[in-house]
C-alpha cells in the first residue's frame, strides 16, 4: 500500500515536472537567448554573456513606433469593449427570458469565430461602407488603428462580458432599486451604486482587454493598415529572419509578466490576510525577521526577491561588458575558421589537381543529396527560414538562390566574423558539405567566404 | 394622527402577463396610519408595496399619495421611502453615508451630512458607529440603519417589505415595539408587509389581509381577529376550530348552524354576511381555541356546548393545548391558561366545552388558509 | 400588447439616458460589429473580383465560382479537383482536432489536481506559474518554439550531445515544430474550464464512491468526468476553433511544404488581393468549424451556455 502511494507521488512529481517543464521550459529557453552573444537566438553554442541585443531592440525604431501603435489600439479597445461587455451583461440580466439563449449565443459567438474572419469581415464591411457612404469616410474607414480597434473589440468585448456576467451575478438589484427609491436618478444609482460594485470586475476587464488587444495577431493582421502593433511588427521579424532582439524584447515581456502575476498573487493574499483578521479569525503572529506584510505570503516574499534580482541586473547591464570574453571568443572562431579555410583551400587544390586529370566542372554538386525543396516553392510566406537552412546552400553559392526573399540580409552577413566562428564550431566534419549541421544556414558557414572569395 | 399623508388604492389591477398578481385592491389608508398588510407569501402584497413605492405601474386603476395620481411618477420623485426585505444596505459606503444617501444625491455638503447622520444615529441609538461598514454590524443593528436611511429622505410615506423576517424570534419582538415606538415618534404614514399575524396585530393601526390577490378584509386587529369576514381569515389569523356545515336559522345577526359532527350550535354571523347567509347554505363556523371554556352540565347552555374526549394535552408554557375528538369524530383544540394548576385535564376524560355566542363567527363556506 | 409593456419596463428600471445607451452600445455591437461584418463577408464571397470601376456594373453579378475554386482549383472544370487546397483544408481541420484531443489528455490529469486539492500554497504557485505563459505573446510563444527545435537548437544538441542521433532533426519540416507549438499555444483554454468545473465537484462524492469500492477508472467514468462535462466541452470546443482559426504559429513553425487553411484565406487576402475569393475560403473555414463544433455539442449533449464558464 505504502509502496502504492509512492509510485503514485513519483507519477504525479513526474507528470507535474514534464507539464510546467513544457509550459515553462521554451519560455525559460528563449529568455536566456536574449543574453547570449550569439547571432541566432540559440543556448547551445554559448558564446558570451551579453546585454548587446537590448541595446539593439533599444535602437530598432520599428518596434518602439509599434509599441505605441500597440498601446493606442489597446487603450481604444479597452474603452469600447469594457463599454459594450458592461452593457451586454447589464441586458443580459434584463432581457426576457424567451430571447435569452439567442442573445447569449450572439454575444458570444465572437469567441469562437476564428480571428481570421473577424479581421476579413471588418476590413470587407468597412470597405463597403466607405463606398456606400462616399469618399469623405474613405480616410477614416480605411485606417488601421479604427479598424483594428472594432474588430478587436468584437470578441474581447464578449471576454469582458463575461467578466461581468460573472459579478453581476452577485449584485443585488435591490441596492440600485433602494437608492433611486432614496431619491437618486437613474444615472445617480449606477454612478454610486452599481459601478463603484462593479469596479474590481472593470479593472479586471480593462486588464483582460488591454493585454487580449495587445497580444492579438490574427485579427490585427488584416485590418493594421499602415499602423502595426508590436505583435505584427514582432511577426514580421521572427518571420523574416530572426535575432535575439527579440528574445530581449521577450525577456522584458516575461518578466513583467512574472512581476505582474506576482504583485496579483500578493495583492490577493494581503487581502485574504486582513480579511481573516478583521473576521476575528486570529493569523498565528510568527515571531520572525520578515516584515508584518510579507508574513506568511510567499508572493510577496518572492515578488522582493524578484525586484531584487531585477535591479541588480539592471545595474550589472549599465556597467558589464563583455567585450574581452568575445574578443577571445572571436579570436578563438577566427584561428578555427582559418584551420578550416586553409583545410578547404588545401582539398580545393587537390580537387584541381583531381580535375586536372579528370576534366572540368569543378562546382557542380557533386555527391551530395539532392535539395528537396529547394526551388519553386509556392509561397512566399516563409521561405526565408527554410532557405536559409537549405542543404542547397551550402556550398560557396549564398545569395544566388534562395536568399530571404524580402531583401533583408540574413543576420550572419552583418557580422561576418562571428558568424564565421559560430559556423565554425560546427563544422566539426569539414567538408561534409550535404550535412545541414549549422544551425543558420550556409550564411554562416566559412565556405561562403572562402567561396566567394575564390570566385 | 390626521395630519399624516394618506394612501389610496382605487381599483388597483395589476398582472403579470396572464398571472394576475393584484385583484381590484381598493383600500384608503390614513395619513399617519401604522398600516399592514398581512398575508401569505405569493398573496400579491409586495406587488402592491412596488406599486404605492413607482417600481411597478399598475395594469389598471390609481395609487394616490396624499391625494396626487401618481401614475407616471418614478421611484425617486415619490414622496415614499421603502425598506426592503433584505435591507439592502450599500456594502461599499459607510453607515453615515448609507443614512444620508438621500441628501447625498441632492447635493448636500459633507458636513451638512454628518450632522444629519448623528442624529439620526443617535435616535436609533447607534452612536459613534457611522464610520463602520454595514458588513461589521450585527442583523439588529443593520435594521435600524435601514431605517434611519429611509427616514432620512423625509418621505410622507415609509413602506416596509417584511424587514423583520431575517431576524431571530427575541431580536424581532424587540423591533415591534421599537419600530412601533418610532412610527409615533416620527408621526409619518407606515405601510408594513408580513406574512406574520403577530406583527401585524401588534403593531398597526389598521390591518389588510390578502389572498391570491384579493383583499379579503380591512380592520383593525380587533375587527379582524374576533370578526374574520371570511373563512380564509379566520383560519389565517392566529388559530381557529373550524365546523363545516348548514345554516337551520337565521334570527338576527345570529344563526344556528348543523354542523356535520358536532351537533347543532349557535355563532353570531359576521358583520359582512348579514343578510347574505340564508338558511340551507353551506355555512363555516369558528371558535378560538381560548373561547372554550369547561362546564359540569351542558344543560343551561344549549347550542353552545359540546362534549368531546381529551385525546393529547401538551403543555406550552403560559397555557396548555387540549386536544379533543367530539363524538362525530371532529377534532377541537382548546387553549387552558397555566394560573398555576398542576394539570387540568387528563388523557381519555370526557369533556363539557362551552362558548360565549360573541365567540363564534358564522359565515358562507369557503376556502380556508392552508396550513 | 407585450412589446411595449417591455420596453417601458426595461426603461422603467433603467431610466431614459442609460436605457438608451445600453441599447446603442449593444446595438452597435451585435449589429455593427458582429452581424453586418459577417453578412457583408458572405455577400462579397459570392462576387467577382472586379477592378473599381466595374464595381456595381453591369459585370457584377452573383457567382459561385469563388467556392467553386476550392473544389475544383483555377479551371474551375469537371473531373481535375483542387487537391492542394481541399488537401489543405483536411489536414487542417483533422490536425486540430488531434491537438484539442492531446490537450485534453495532457490537461486532465493537471485540472483533476488543482481542483481537487484547494487552498495550498502550493497549488497557488502551480496556478501563478500557469498563468504566466498565458499572458506572453502568442509570437513569442511560437518564436519560443522556433528557437528550442531549430537545427542548433536545445533539443538537437541535447540529442546529438546524448548520442541519439548525429544529425540535426528537422523539426520544423516535419511539422512536429507546428503541431508541439500549437498544442502549446491554446492548452490554457483547456486548463482553466476544466480546472473551475472539477474544482466545484464535492469531494465527498468521490469519498462515497470509493467508499463503495469504485475503482479509479470508475470514478472518473461516473463521477469527474460527467460533472466536468460543461467544462471539458467548453475547453475543447475553444482549443479546437482557436487551433483550426490559428494563424501565426502555422506561419512561424510551420514546414515549407505544409500549409495551414487559414494561410491559404491569408494569401488570397494580402498576397493575391482577391478579398472575394479569401471571403469564401473564410466562410467555408468558418462554416466547417461551427458544424464540427456543433456536431460534437449534439453527440456529446452540451449546451451553448456552458460555453465561456
Amino acid at each position: 500500500m505504502r509502496h502504492n502511494v509512492l509510485v503514485s507521488r513519483l507519477a504525479l512529481g513526474l507528470y507535474l515536472v514534464i507539464f510546467f517543464g513544457y509550459l515553462l521550459g521554451p519560455l525559460v529557453i528563449m529568455s536566456m537567448t536574449a543574453f547570449n552573444s550569439n547571432p541566432f537566438p540559440t543556448i547551445s553554442p554559448w558564446d558570451c554573456f551579453s546585454f548587446e541585443w537590448f541595446q539593439v531592440l533599444a535602437d530598432d525604431e520599428r518596434i518602439l513606433r509599434s509599441i505605441r501603435n500597440s498601446v493606442v489600439i489597446g487603450l481604444g479597445t479597452v474603452v469600447l469593449s469594457v463599454a459594450m461587455g458592461l452593457a451586454a451583461a447589464l441586458l443580459l440580466t434584463q432581457i426576457w427570458p424567451r430571447w435569452r439563449a439567442t442573445y447569449y449565443t450572439i454575444i458570444i459567438a465572437p469567441i469562437l469565430i476564428p480571428g481570421v474572419v473577424l479581421g476579413i469581415s471588418t476590413v470587407v464591411f468597412w470597405d463597403r461602407m466607405s463606398r456606400f457612404l462616399g469618399p469623405a469616410t474613405s480616410d477614416l474607414f480605411h485606417n488601421g488603428i479604427f479598424l483594428t480597434v472594432l474588430g478587436q473589440s468584437t470578441f474581447i468585448a464578449s471576454y469582458t462580458m463575461l467578466v461581468f456576467v460573472a459579478r453581476l451575478q452577485r449584485y443585488d438589484p435591490g441596492l440600485t432599486e433602494a437608492a433611486l427609491d432614496l431619491g437618486a436618478t437613474h444615472v445617480q444609482a449606477f454612478r454610486k451604486i452599481l459601478l463603484p460594485f462593479m469596479r474590481p470586475a472593470i479593472a479586471s476587464a480593462a486588464v483582460l482587454a488591454f493585454l487580449a488587444s495587445f497580444e492579438n495577431y490574427n485579427t490585427t493582421t488584416f485590418t493594421f493598415g499602415r499602423y502595426p502593433t508590436l505583435t505584427i511588427e514582432l511577426a514580421q521579424k521572427v518571420r523574416y529572419g530572426i535575432n535575439p532582439s527579440i528574445s530581449a524584447l521577450a525577456f522584458i515581456i516575461v518578466m513583467l509578466t512574472v512581476f505582474f502575476a506576482l504583485s496579483a498573487e500578493a495583492w490577493r493574499r494581503g487581502r485574504m490576510k486582513m480579511a481573516g483578521q478583521a473576521g476575528g479569525d486570529p493569523v498565528p503572529q510568527r515571531a520572525g525577521i520578515l516584515p508584518a506584510f510579507l508574513r506568511g505570503n510567499w508572493a510577496a516574499v518572492v515578488l522582493v526577491l524578484f525586484s531584487f534580482v531585477a535591479i541588480t541586473l539592471f545595474w550589472t547591464a549599465r556597467s558589464y561588458s563583455p567585450e574581452q570574453c568575445k574578443a577571445e571568443v572571436r579570436a578563438a572562431k577566427q584561428a578555427e575558421a582559418a584551420k578550416r579555410r586553409e583545410e578547404l583551400l588545401r582539398r580545393r587544390e587537390e580537387m584541381r589537381r583531381q580535375q586536372q586529370m579528370k576534366g572540368p566542372d569543378i562546382f557542380a554538386p557533386s555527391g551530395r543529396p539532392a535539395a528537396p525543396g529547394a526551388s519553386g516553392r509556392p509561397d512566399t510566406d516563409r521561405a526565408p527560414f527554410g532557405g536559409v537552412f537549405d542543404p542547397g546552400n551550402l556550398e560557396g553559392q549564398s545569395g544566388t538562390g534562395n536568399a530571404p526573399r524580402d531583401g533583408s540580409p540574413p543576420q550572419g552577413g552583418t557580422e561576418p566574423q562571428t558568424g564565421a566562428g559560430t559556423g565554425a564550431e560546427n563544422g566539426e566534419e569539414p567538408g561534409n558539405g550535404g550535412n545541414r549541421t549549422t544551425p543558420f544556414g550556409s550564411v554562416f558557414d566559412p565556405g561562403n567566404l572562402s567561396g566567394t572569395a575564390g570566385n | 394622527m390626521t395630519d399624516g399623508v394618506g394612501v389610496e388604492l382605487e381599483n388597483l389591477w395589476i398582472r403579470f402577463g396572464e398571472f394576475v398578481a393584484v385583484r381590484d385592491a381598493s383600500v384608503n389608508i390614513n395619513g399617519g396610519d401604522f398600516f399592514s398588510f398581512l398575508g401569505p407569501s405569493g398573496c400579491g402584497k409586495t406587488t402592491i408595496l412596488r406599486a404605492v413605492s413607482g417600481f411597478l405601474q399598475p395594469s389598471e386603476g390609481r395609487v394616490l399619495i396624499g391625494g396626487r395620481d401618481m401614475a407616471g411618477i418614478g421611484p425617486n420623485k415619490r414622496p415614499t421611502a421603502l425598506i426592503f426585505q433584505n435591507l439592502a444596505l450599500f456594502p461599499l459606503m459607510k453607515v453615515w453615508e448609507n443614512i444620508t444617501f438621500s441628501m447625498e444625491v441632492r447635493g448636500a455638503s459633507a458636513s451638512e451630512r454628518r450632522r444629519r447622520a448623528d442624529e439620526l444615529l443617535e435616535m436609533i441609538a447607534l452612536e459613534g458607529q457611522g464610520n463602520k461598514l454595514p458588513g461589521e454590524l450585527s442583523g439588529g443593528q443593520k435594521q435600524r440603519v435601514a431605517i434611519a436611511r429611509a427616514l432620512c429622505a423625509e418621505p410622507d410615506v415609509l413602506l416596509l417589505d417584511e424587514p423583520l423576517s431575517a431576524l431571530d424570534l427575541k431580536l424581532r419582538q424587540h423591533m415591534r415595539t421599537e419600530l412601533r415606538a418610532i412610527q409615533q415618534r416620527v408621526g409619518i404614514t407606515f405601510i408594513y408587509i408580513t406574512h406574520d399575524q403577530g406583527e401585524a396585530l401588534t403593531m398597526s393601526d389598521n390591518v389588510a389581509v390578502m389572498r391570491a390577490g384579493v383583499i379579503e378584509q380591512i380592520g383593525t386587529g380587533h375587527a379582524i381577529y374576533d370578526l374574520p369576514a371570511t373563512p380564509f381569515v379566520a383560519s389565517f389569523v392566529g388559530e381557529n376550530n373550524v365546523f363545516r356545515g348548514k345554516v337551520l336559522e337565521v334570527k338576527g345577526d345570529e344563526a344556528l348552524i348543523r354542523t356535520n359532527r358536532s351537533g347543532d350550535l349557535l355563532a353570531q354571523i359576521t358583520p359582512a354576511a348579514r343578510g347574505v347567509l340564508k338558511v340551507g347554505d353551506d355555512a363555516m363556523m369558528f371558535v378560538r381555541p381560548e373561547a372554550f371554556s369547561l362546564v359540569d352540565d351542558a344543560g343551561a347552555h344549549a347550542g353552545k356546548s359540546l362534549t368531546a374526549r381529551v385525546v393529547n394535552e401538551e403543555f406550552e408554557g403560559n397555557s396548555y393545548s387540549v386536544f379533543l375528538e367530539s363524538e362525530g369524530g371532529k377534532r377541537i383544540k382548546m387553549s387552558l391558561p397555566n394560573v398555576g394548576q398542576e394539570r387540568v385535564v387528563s388523557t381519555g376524560d370526557d369533556l363539557i366545552l362551552k362558548y360565549e355566542l360573541r365567540n363564534a363567527v358564522a359565515m358562507p363556506a369557503g376556502e380556508l388558509a392552508s396550513e | 400588447m407585450a412589446r411595449p409593456r417591455l420596453f417601458a419596463e426595461y426603461f422603467r428600471t433603467n431610466g431614459r439616458f442609460l436605457g438608451i445607451t445600453m441599447m446603442l452600445l449593444v446595438g452597435f455591437w451585435i449589429i455593427v460589429l458582429i452581424l453586418l461584418p459577417q453578412l457583408s463577408m458572405l455577400d462579397f464571397s459570392f462576387r467577382y473580383n472586379l477592378p473599381p470601376a466595374e464595381q456595381g456594373g453591369p459585370k457584377d453579378v452573383y457567382t459561385l465560382d469563388n467556392y467553386r475554386h476550392l473544389i475544383y482549383g483555377a479551371g474551375g472544370g469537371e473531373g481535375s479537383y483542387n487537391t492542394v487546397d481541399l488537401m489543405v483544408f483536411g489536414r487542417t481541420i483533422l490536425a486540430a482536432m488531434a491537438v484539442t484531443v492531446a490537450d485534453l489528455i495532457l490537461c486532465y490529469p493537471l485540472a483533476y489536481y488543482l481542483g481537487q486539492s484547494r487552498g495550498s500554497g502550493f497549488v497557488r504557485l502551480l496556478v501563478v506559474l500557469l498563468i504566466i505563459p498565458y499572458w506572453i505573446n502568442e509570437i513569442l510563444r511560437a518564436f519560443a518554439f522556433r528557437i528550442i527545435f531549430a537545427d542548433g537548437g536545445i533539443i538537437n544538441a541535447a540529442m546529438m550531445g546524448l548520442g541519439l542521433i548525429d544529425q540535426p532533426i528537422d523539426f520544423i519540416r516535419a511539422d512536429i515544430a507546428l503541431y508541439t507549438g500549437l498544442g502549446y499555444a491554446y492548452i490554457l483554454l483547456m486548463l482553466f474550464p476544466m480546472y473551475n468545473a472539477i474544482e466545484s465537484l464535492d469531494r465527498n462524492q468521490i469519498e462515497a464512491a470509493r467508499d463503495m469500492g469504485a475503482s479509479w477508472v470508475h470514478i472518473h467514468r461516473r463521477i469527474v468526468i460527467p460533472h466536468a462535462k460543461p467544462g471539458i466541452s467548453s475547453g475543447m470546443t475553444m482549443v479546437f476553433m482557436l487551433s483550426a482559426g490559428a494563424l501565426a504559429a502555422p506561419q512561424i513553425l510551420g514546414g515549407p511544404s505544409s500549409l495551414w487553411f487559414t494561410q491559404l484565406v491569408y494569401q488570397w487576402f494580402n498576397n493575391s488581393l482577391n478579398w472575394q475569393q479569401g471571403s469564401a475560403y473564410a466562410i467555408v473555414l468558418l462554416m466547417a468549424s461551427i458544424a464540427i463544433v456543433l456536431t460534437f455539442m449534439k453527440i456529446f449533449r452540451v449546451n451553448m451556455g456552458d460555453i465561456g464558464k
